[in-house]
């Protein structure tokens, strides 16, 4: 067995883990992160893709709320391309409590969350949508953030500063050695290999997870699993991130991103995260809430409907779910269990990540006599490659708005126009030219899905219709060289079309039922792909079929 | 005022306007725009998973008595196709086969799909032929994203053909950029963009000693026969189309076959109008209402062929609350009683998905039922993808439904 050895081992690829990462690679200390599937593969990756103001838990969770608040201006920053600056507004319905806004307002300024009331007409003029019954609007800087993008974005820093991010590389074991862990046994996913990794410590940075890897070292680590399940719909009707103005409940929220906006949450306690269903009553009770924000709301067209579980630490027993506070925790189980080696950091939420990853390796740091500062909060990171390149280039577009490094809506269709790129579109819905696909390729993703979630291919209204044959087959030509085979292309389609499926079945009724079954047209109808199951199996370094990485939807 | 108006521009539908028509009525084809023929490959696919697609469609009609084949009947079956076939052999654009055999033809992804009536531009890629061991040349064009031959290429080697894979450079045109199947359609009617497309394949035939040659089907739209032929001349080796992506050229060449045939008959067709409602007294529908721009239209006939199509043609339309409904005339559908019955867990599942078999239920005369059994309207007749029962798609009879009941439709 091949064996490394490095002074942190970071466990899990979400944004605390990448974030810890880098923060610890940018102080000169060695560290190897292992995920067991692609970046943002767990709950970072199924999130509504808000960057919080802090105004949902002035409340009930005022800590939290400040730390967002602080982390909201920082994070605009340091990654101004993964964020669209939308604004957000907190609106009391018809159906809230009116008396709530003048608390709502107290509990902003005490907790350091800029907010400022507008009147109905002022919203009514810049969201024409919403609904004219709602009688009082409060404005907070939220705003919607690419997650995948972000992460992807971090971890390209963290290995410019020498850290060693390894993707599908699942932990089989922690190696204790009576009261000190020592490391990691790791198996990677596409090869089957197994690697020991040695450490000074580990950091279980596994979100969700995070109970089942603290177990391997012997220590309980209580995580509630917290299924929140969203729905995307296949039209922007807002442009603004709309709140219910109340404390925080199911669908009260709707954030436009990209080219959709998202419809959350539920929150849900759920005994297995990789194990979980999407109720049918959920998306519709989600989308009656829709209705009271924005009538007609039923009207536009569901895209598709997934769930992420919140990774909420459990410290001692509170009544619902959703009133476990939403700040992190770092647990230092040489104090707690008596085991020396391991932290784990619990809890949180996406707009927090580097706050967490800063004071976790604050720690780390200082048991390790490592004495750099923190420079994680000034220093801008890098835009990856099969993003748009005008991101870090200006020059492409003469319109001025295209300049900006922040995102915006109409920013892709004014790149692929600049560029006359539109005969080199493979993905039609989410624009993405066939450039962007190589390069995803090429910086390493491993199957259609990885794909997916590196440039928003399928992500569209015809959800995969045309780009998975294309993208399957760049996938194949790039790669045929190195050992991907027919098969294993067939496979990459099939898991594709299933993975798919499975964030559909949900949300299946009008359009986007017809859709679907133009979908198996193609694929059944047209390419005959269930002739080719007997040439079709996994390998090839795509990873489609371990039972590590497969999340279980429970048929409802 | 119509004879006959047929709701609905696909095979089902414009077959029946055809025999209609031919029996001299003044008939209307009234439809929201194309049907699924611009999606299909316009093979006719009359039953996968048999050997002989007659035999098997016998045995299906004893054991499915509401089977769309089992209501038409043989004699429909073989009279619709036989039809269509003498259609597009006076049109220069031959479908071969033969009623008691499959070909199978290659796709896009290089699997071999079964099919018993295909174009004659695509028969050379009969795989009882490519497995001749002679090698066969796959080629596209880069530009040209609906279509990658190196992994049909592959495909076709594992299943025992000698394939390769080549790529063609795009002859000299006007434009740089966006080349759909369509427009490749175009320019392959355009004599110096054939001259040099035969070069290459003139120049590849020799260097690999390709017998045959099957490239994306866009090899012309009105004279497709003749391209082929030509293009074949010039290389030397036998060539076939394999179809792309949606839209589909041999589709758009269809659908222009049965228009320009029905047209010749004296039919009139309107695209563009979505049949809204209808409007009857008793069992009889004297007219239905159809939303255009700026208006609703009055349509009235005597009879009525409705040929919309089922949740892919947009004749039927679930809502979320689990209901499923018909669009044009609001008939009472047989579908599953709730959402949790549509879909099964897995997308690729051999059976489908049971949403998908959701139609109207009719007599044997193709008249429409209630759930209790009784006729809704005596003068209307259901066809194609709106009947209910059965999976065009996964059953793989989608042409062949469609064209024995559009032709009962058109006959009766």
């Amino acid at each position: 067995m091949q064996t490394i050895s490095t002074d942190v081992l970071v466990i899990g690829g979400g944004a605390t883990g990448t974030g810890c990462a880098l923060d610890l690679a940018m102080r000169g200390i060695r560290c190897v992160l292992v995920e067991k599937g692609d970046l943002t593969h767990g709950t970072t990756g199924r999130y509504h893709g808000l960057l919080h103001s802090g105004g949902r838990y002035v409340t009930k969770d005022p800590q939290s709320a400040t730390e967002c608040a602080h982390e909201n201006a920082i994070l605009r920053r340091i990654m101004p391309h993964c964020i669209e600056p939308t604004s957000g507004f907190f609106v009391i319905t018809p159906w809230d409590d009116e008396s709530y806004g003048d608390v709502f307002v107290a509990n902003c300024q005490r907790t350091g969350v800029p907010v400022q009331e507008i009147s109905v007409a002022e919203m009514l003029r810049r969201e024409p949508v919403l609904n004219p019954r709602i009688s009082r609007v409060f404005e907070v800087p939220d705003a919607s953030a690419d997650s995948f993008l972000a992460t992807h974005s971090v971890a390209l820093a963290a290995r410019e500063y020498g850290a060693d991010i390894r993707t599908y590389h699942n932990v089989v074991d922690l190696i204790r050695v009576g009261d000190q862990v020592m490391g990691a046994i790791v198996e990677d996913l596409r090869s089957g290999e197994r690697i020991r990794i040695d450490c000074a410590y580990v950091l279980n940075a596994a979100g969700a997870w995070a109970g089942k890897i603290a177990a391997m070292a012997g220590v309980t680590v209580t995580v509630v699993p917290g299924k929140g399940t969203m729905v995307a719909m296949n039209h922007r009707m807002v442009n603004t991130v709309v709140n219910r103005c109340k404390l925080p409940s199911d669908g009260d929220i709707i954030v436009p991103i990209h080219t959709v906006a998202v419809i959350g949450t539920t929150d849900v306690h759920v005994p297995d995260p990789d194990v979980f269903g999407i109720e049918p009553e959920e998306i519709q009770f989600m989308l009656d809430e829709g209705e009271k924000l924005i009538p007609g709301f039923r009207q536009y067209r569901a895209l598709r409907a997934w769930a992420g579980v919140r990774p909420l630490y459990k410290d001692k027993d509170v009544a619902s779910d959703r009133d476990i506070p939403r700040t992190f925790k770092l647990l230092d189980h040489e104090a707690r269990d008596g085991v020396r080696g391991i932290l784990s950091i619990v809890g949180g939420k996406w707009t927090t990540y580097r706050l967490m990853a800063e004071q976790t390796v604050n720690e780390l740091a200082r048991r390790l006599g490592n004495t750099q500062p923190c420079r994680t909060a000034s220093e801008v990171l890098p835009v990856p490659r099969f993003e748009h390149r005008a991101h870090s280039t200006v020059t492409v577009s003469p319109d001025p708005a295209a300049q900006t490094p922040h995102y915006w809506l109409g920013k892709p269709l004014a790149l692929v126009e600049s560029e006359h790129a539109a005969g080199e579109l493979i993905c039609e819905c989410e624009l993405v030219t066939r450039e962007r696909i190589l390069a995803a390729i090429d910086a390493g993703a491993h199957n259609l899905d990885d794909i997916r979630r590196d440039v928003r291919m399928g992500m569209g209204p015809c959800q995969g219709g045309w780009c998975i044959y294309r993208t399957a087959n760049l996938l194949y030509e790039r790669r045929c060289a190195n050992g991907l085979t027919h098969t294993n292309a067939n496979e990459a389609i099939m898991h594709f079309l299933q993975e798919r499926w499975k964030g559909l079945t949900s949300v299946l009724w009008g359009d986007q039922l017809r859709q679907a079954r133009l979908d198996e047209l193609i694929y059944v109808g047209v390419l005959g792909i269930q002739y080719l199951r007997p040439l079709a199996e996994p390998g090839g370094g795509l990873v489609t079929q371990h039972p590590a990485i497969a999340t279980e939807y429970v048929q409802a | 005022m119509y004879d006959t108006i047929v709701i609905g521009a696909g095979l089902s539908g414009m077959m029946a306007a055809i025999g209609r028509a031919e029996r001299g009525e003044k008939v209307l084809v009234l439809a929201k725009g194309y049907g699924a023929t611009h999606w299909s490959t316009s093979c006719i696919d009359l039953l996968a998973g048999c050997d002989d697609p007659f035999h098997g469609i016998t045995q299906l009609a004893a054991q499915r008595p509401h089977h769309p084949y089992a209501l038409a009947g043989p004699t429909m079956i073989e009279g619709g196709i036989a039809r269509l076939r003498a259609i597009c052999e006076a049109a220069g654009y031959p479908l071969v086969g033969n009623l008691n055999r499959h070909m199978l033809l290659p796709t896009a992804l290089g699997a071999l799909r079964p099919t018993t009536f295909a174009p004659v531009t695509m028969i050379a890629g009969d795989a009882r032929q490519l497995r001749d061991g002679r090698p066969t040349l796959i080629a596209g064009f880069a530009e040209l994203r609906d279509f990658f031959p190196p992994l049909i290429a592959a495909n076709l080697r594992a299943q025992g053909i000698a394939a390769t894979a080549a790529q063609l450079a795009m002859p000299p045109v006007g434009r740089q950029r966006d080349f759909s199947p369509a427009t490749l359609a175009r320019l392959c009617e355009q004599p110096a963009f054939r001259a040099s497309l035969g070069e290459q394949l003139a120049a590849l035939a020799r260097q690999g000693d390709y017998a045959r040659i099957g490239l994306p089907a866009i090899l012309g739209l009105k004279h497709a026969t003749e391209v082929v032929r030509d293009l074949q001349n010039r290389a030397g080796a036998l060539v076939f189309e394999i179809p792309t992506l949606p839209v589909s050229v041999p589709g758009m060449r269809l659908y222009q076959i049965l228009e320009d045939e029905f047209l010749r008959l004296g039919g009139r067709i309107q695209l563009g109008g979505f049949v809204q409602r209808g409007e009857s007294i008793s069992d009889t529908l004297v007219a239905v209402f159809s939303e255009a721009a700026a208006r609703e239209q009055r349509h009235a006939a005597r009879r009525w062929v409705l040929a919309t199509g089922g949740i892919l043609g947009g004749g039927a339309r679930a809502t979320p609350e689990g209901y499923v409904r018909e669009t044009a005339l609001d008939l009472p559908l047989q579908a599953p009683a709730g959402r949790a019955g549509w879909f099964a867990p897995r997308f690729l599942n051999e059976e489908g998905h049971p949403i998908f078999q959701s139609g109207v239920r009719v007599d044997e005369r193709l008249r429409p039922l209630d759930a209790a059994g009784r006729l809704v309207y005596d003068n209307v007749m259901v066809v194609g993808g709106a009947l209910a029962g059965f999976d065009p798609i996964r059953e793989g009879c989608l042409e062949g439904a469609a064209i024995a009941t559009g032709w009962m439709a058109g006959m009766s």
